[in-house]
């Protein structure tokens, strides 16, 4: 029996066996193999089971489709090549003896699985794309390495420490009693400011007081650099990635 | 502070099935919002389950360590560890009702849970359904998404604008009822006056923008008509996955200093 595997970026999306009944792909949902993208027509192509073979045919897709990078019309299809529709790849894998887990097998059943329906990574897969993406993104301030920390560092102003880690998601400056940067005195707000660790970067935003970095006001949350220069009710930190 | 609250679920434009689930207990402040996946029947199932779970397993006041459970986190109050075990709770349940019945196999859910006791909030989520923070006009997502797009963008691999135009948006890198364990990211914030809080499904997310959602809650006389506004415009906007949102709003109807000191001047006033 045949699997198709469908991939995107490097990602395998769906697989599929081939058990007779004709494969459909397209953009609509209600193909076998549907695909979300606008580079796809609604119904691109179609394999099929022919004498044992399998065969692609493409049903006058608008972007074409393509095996080992030929574009064809109708082709025979063998364990290894390689079909895009899109950029969407669909591997063609005559190995597979059948033996799936239920789960699997009840999805190729039906064939209704669509792009866009969630599905979570196994923890083995989990695994091998976490370290892929941390090896390639070691530059990021979030990448929660050991030895990288986003820190506040004080330069001045009345406040009990010289660093302040900033470990949390949403990092207040103020009278709060709950601020990670607490500020003494009778008239300080409860929230001066506060910084927020978004996905790309840690981003400063006003609470009841405009901050300054380095020394111009800002009006919306500003992603902060290492070594900017943050001024609020009369105390000044330094944003510093500390390795 | 006294809230305002209100939720909304719909299953959306294109679905066939809602398998949002959402749960609130008012007497203890405690908002519950999943997302179930697994075809068929099985992500209502999952869902269901895992919000159920929440609301039966978190305690009046906190509870203590019970055996078989991890340890809890120093850096939390009670209430906040006390969510967290609740979660655990509910991946186990959805992780052996999967490991029980074979058609619910590979069933699983997002969930994020919020508590508020006093003004201190405790947070804790797994999955891309999201908990946000508006205040001072500005919208903040109180959560990191545990999808493979947000882990691409925290790593610096990709912007949170390419992310949100990735055709990989529905790839979870955690959720609830995979494993026996999950790891739960939980978090504790100060609430303030004028906050509103937003726990959403992704349905809601992908459909309408960080800034038109702010606009909503803060336009919206009150959560019930925030909420169905929210929904409406996901639904405007294609629909389509299923959209589920609980608002909640600080009512301004907590006393100031002045009332407490003088009820009898306010009393008609508040």
């Amino acid at each position: 029996m045949s699997l198709l595997i469908v991939k995107f970026e490097g990602s395998v999306l769906q697989k599929v066996r081939v058990n007779g009944a004709p494969i459909t792909i397209g953009r609509g949902p209600d193909n076998s193999i549907a695909i979300d993208n606008l580079a796809v027509s609604s119904r691109h192509a179609q394999i099929k089971s022919e004498q044992g073979r399998l065969v692609i045919e493409d049903l006058d897709s608008l972007n074409g489709t393509f095996v080992n990078n030929q574009r064809v019309k109708r082709a025979a299809l063998k364990g290894g090549d390689v079909v895009m529709v899109g950029k969407h790849s669909i591997y063609v894998d005559e190995s597979d003896r059948g033996e799936a887990p239920v789960a699997e097998a009840k999805q190729s059943a039906t064939l209704t699985k669509s792009v866009d329906e969630t599905f979570v990574l196994d923890t083995e897969e989990r695994r091998r794309l976490m370290q892929q993406i941390a090896s390639t993104g070691e530059r990021s301030q979030i990448a929660p390495s050991r030895v990288r920390v986003a820190t506040l560092v004080r330069v001045q102003g009345p406040i009990d420490e010289a660093e302040y880690p900033l470990t949390g998601k949403l990092t207040v400056i103020g009278k709060s009693e709950m601020a990670t940067v607490r500020l003494n005195g009778w008239f300080k707000p409860k929230v001066a400011a506060q910084i927020n660790r978004r996905d790309d970067g840690y981003y400063l935003g006003r609470g009841d007081k405009a901050p300054t970095v380095n020394g111009s006001p800002i009006s919306t949350p500003t992603l902060l650099k290492d070594g900017d220069l943050i001024e609020v009710c009369g105390v000044t930190l330094r944003f510093a990635i500390k390795e | 502070m006294e809230w305002d609250v209100a939720a909304c679920t719909d299953k959306g434009v294109v679905r066939p099935a809602n398998e949002d689930s959402f749960r609130i207990s008012r007497d203890r402040s405690l908002f519950v919002l999943s997302d179930g996946m697994g075809g068929a029947a099985n992500g209502e199932v999952a869902s269901a389950i895992a919000v159920e779970a929440v609301i039966a397993t978190t305690h009046e006041n906190g509870s203590s360590a019970a055996p078989g459970k991890s340890m809890p986190r120093p850096e939390f109050s009670a209430h906040a560890n006390d969510l967290v075990r609740s979660i655990e709770s509910a991946n186990r349940q959805i992780y052996e009702q999967a490991l029980r019945d074979a058609a619910s196999r590979g069933m699983g859910a997002t969930i994020v849970a919020a508590r508020i006791t006093g003004s201190r909030l405790a947070l804790a989520h797994v999955g891309d359904s999201r908990a946000y923070l508006l205040r001072a006009n500005v919208l903040e997502q109180l959560t990191a998404d545990h999808s493979l797009v947000a882990e691409q963008v925290r790593h610096g691999l990709m912007t949170s604008q390419q992310a949100a135009a990735s055709e990989l948006q529905s790839v979870l890198t955690r959720a609830l009822g995979m494993d026996a364990k999950v790891e739960i990211d939980a978090d504790e914030i100060e609430l303030l006056p004028k906050d509103s809080l937003l726990l959403c499904s992704d349905g809601l997310t992908r459909m309408v923008s960080e800034t038109e959602i702010a606009g909503i809650l803060e336009q919206a006389p009150n959560s019930q008509m925030a909420a169905e506004r929210l929904v409406q415009r996901a639904n405007e906007c294609g629909g389509h996955d299923n959209i589920t949102v609980i608002v909640i709003r600080d009512s301004g109807r907590s006393k100031g200093w002045f009332a407490r000191f003088f009820p009898f001047w306010c009393s008609n006033i508040v």
